[in-house]
């Protein structure tokens, strides 16, 4: 049956019509716009961030793009290697973006220079997953009053890069994916300099990994709990070493950290192509977070910020799930998420330097090699490390809250400078 | 780009075609169907959404 409702007055109630479904098209507009507005990150609270440069330093294709995101330097007080942290690769993962902003605001190195980029995928975070019902923004509550950030898509907004083609082929492996997988930044590296808008993006982070001789790359996301590599690093071969004495480290400190090695068989990827085309250790981790999933119920900013759901409990008392702790009361909130991710960052800088130390030694060595005209500006130790020209071997973060003060006081660290709230 | 511009293009032809059909049409519901695609459209053609 058709509802059919006739009417003499056709043009004023076109006109009606058209008057209300404008005031729907600014509405929606204005709320679909302030994702493009990007959070504020207060760099100001730190002292150690010496700089702010852009992406588009590294790619200028980027620049005045939705591509286009800050790179915060945080300088050491004595020299060492670099580190980079990636945030927001996938905006709908919010403890990565999280940590970093963490890092940036409260990171103090000892030695080396560690560049953080919260919004890696900035693009990712001016729009929401399509068909996914997930909440535009969400919101921590600090000392300093309710701090907001956005909460955006898995792959680059289509208004930036679009049609999306059937098949995506990964430029430089022949790799056949599924089409949207083509605005998946974690499927575009090593990107290329005149590709699709997401492959610049990757372009432009290889091209400042080798513009700043960047010795650790550490990726951050998240997955849903029945993922199976939640709770886990995946390390290039050349970065094996260093995730599982950071992974043993983390063991002590009673974290389980689980480690896998890069497929060599499926590129795209940080870990496998950072690794293969740069000369950094490249390492990718997942935290557990029931918002990702295909198994939760509501996907509101409380599933978000606390990861409460009564159906992944369900699921796991049915059938078992790969976060074995999961349980309905604790959930897996988002301070837990982010303390595991900055302990990481942490174990795996004290790994670096433990594994490295003894890189001077090694470097003399390399001198030798060079004067000898050959040629190197690498060379393997006798444990099978690569050791880089350049490089002293050394990262040190300085001190860091414990994994159990961050769990519990992670907000104030985030809180907004007086002011500016 | 070339490819964005033949987009917009059929979305301001179907635009014009449906507020066109909007002001000819008797039925209110209609009417109301017509409303309801004009938003999603002109979100499109403004690269909003």
């Amino acid at each position: 049956m058709t509802l059919s409702i006739k009417t003499k007055h056709n043009v004023l109630s076109a006109l009606i019509l058209l008057a209300l479904a404008a005031g729907a098209i600014v509405y929606l507009s204005l709320q679909f716009t302030r994702m493009w507005t990007p959070d504020p990150v207060y760099e100001g609270k730190n002292p150690s961030v010496k700089e702010v440069r852009r992406l588009s330093d590294y790619n200028e294709n980027l620049k005045g793009s939705k591509g286009d995101t800050n790179i915060y330097v945080i300088e050491g007080d004595e020299p060492g290697d670099s580190m980079l942290i990636l945030g927001g690769v996938h905006a709908n993962e919010p403890a990565g973006m999280l940590a970093a902003v963490y890092l940036v605001e409260n990171l103090h190195p000892k030695a080396g220079t560690v560049y953080v980029i919260p919004y890696t995928n900035e693009a990712g975070f001016t729009c929401n997953d399509p068909l996914e019902a997930s909440p535009m923004f969400f919101s921590i509550d600090t000392p300093t009053g309710p701090r907001q950030f956005r909460f955006g898509a898995r792959v680059t907004n289509p208004v930036c890069q679009w049609p999306d083609p059937d098949i995506y082929v990964h430029a430089s492996s022949g790799q056949r994916l599924a089409g949207s997988e083509t605005r998946n930044l974690n499927r575009t590296y090593p990107g290329r300099t005149n590709g699709t808008f997401t492959e610049q993006i990757s372009y432009g982070l290889v091209q400042l990994i080798k513009a700043e001789d960047i010795a650790v790359t550490i990726d951050l996301h998240e997955a849903s709990p029945e993922y199976q590599t939640i709770n886990t690093t995946v390390a290039e071969s050349r970065a094996m070493k260093v995730a599982t004495t950071g992974r043993f480290n983390m063991d002590w400190d009673g974290i389980t950290m689980s480690v896998e090695q890069s497929p060599t068989t499926f590129h795209g990827l940080s870990h496998i192509e950072l690794g293969t085309w740069t000369d950094t250790l490249a390492l990718l981790m997942e935290t557990s977070n029931p918002s990702q999933g295909r198994e939760h119920g509501l996907t509101g900013s409380d599933l978000v910020i606390y990861g409460k759901d009564k159906f992944y409990a369900r699921v796991k008392a049915a059938v078992g799930l790969k976060d074995s702790d999961y349980s309905e009361e604790y959930g897996r909130p988002i301070q837990q998420r982010v303390a595991r991710h900055i302990t990481a960052i942490n174990a795996y800088a004290a790994a670096y330097t433990e594994e490295f130390a003894n890189a001077a030694a090694a470097e003399d060595k390399l001198t030798a090699f060079t004067s000898m005209g050959l040629g190197a500006s690498s060379y393997p130790d006798s444990d099978g490390h690569i050791i880089y020209e350049g490089r002293r071997g050394v990262i040190d973060l300085g001190e860091l809250p414990s994994y159990d003060t961050l769990c519990t006081d992670l907000f104030d660290y985030l809180a907004i400078p007086e002011g500016q709230n | 780009m070339v490819v964005t511009i033949i987009y917009l293009a059929i979305i301001v032809f179907l635009l014009f075609f449906i507020i066109w059909n909007m002001f000819t049409e008797k039925d209110i519901m209609l009417q109301i169907d017509a409303a309801l695609v004009i938003i999603p459209l002109v979100l499109r053609l403004l690269l909003i959404k």
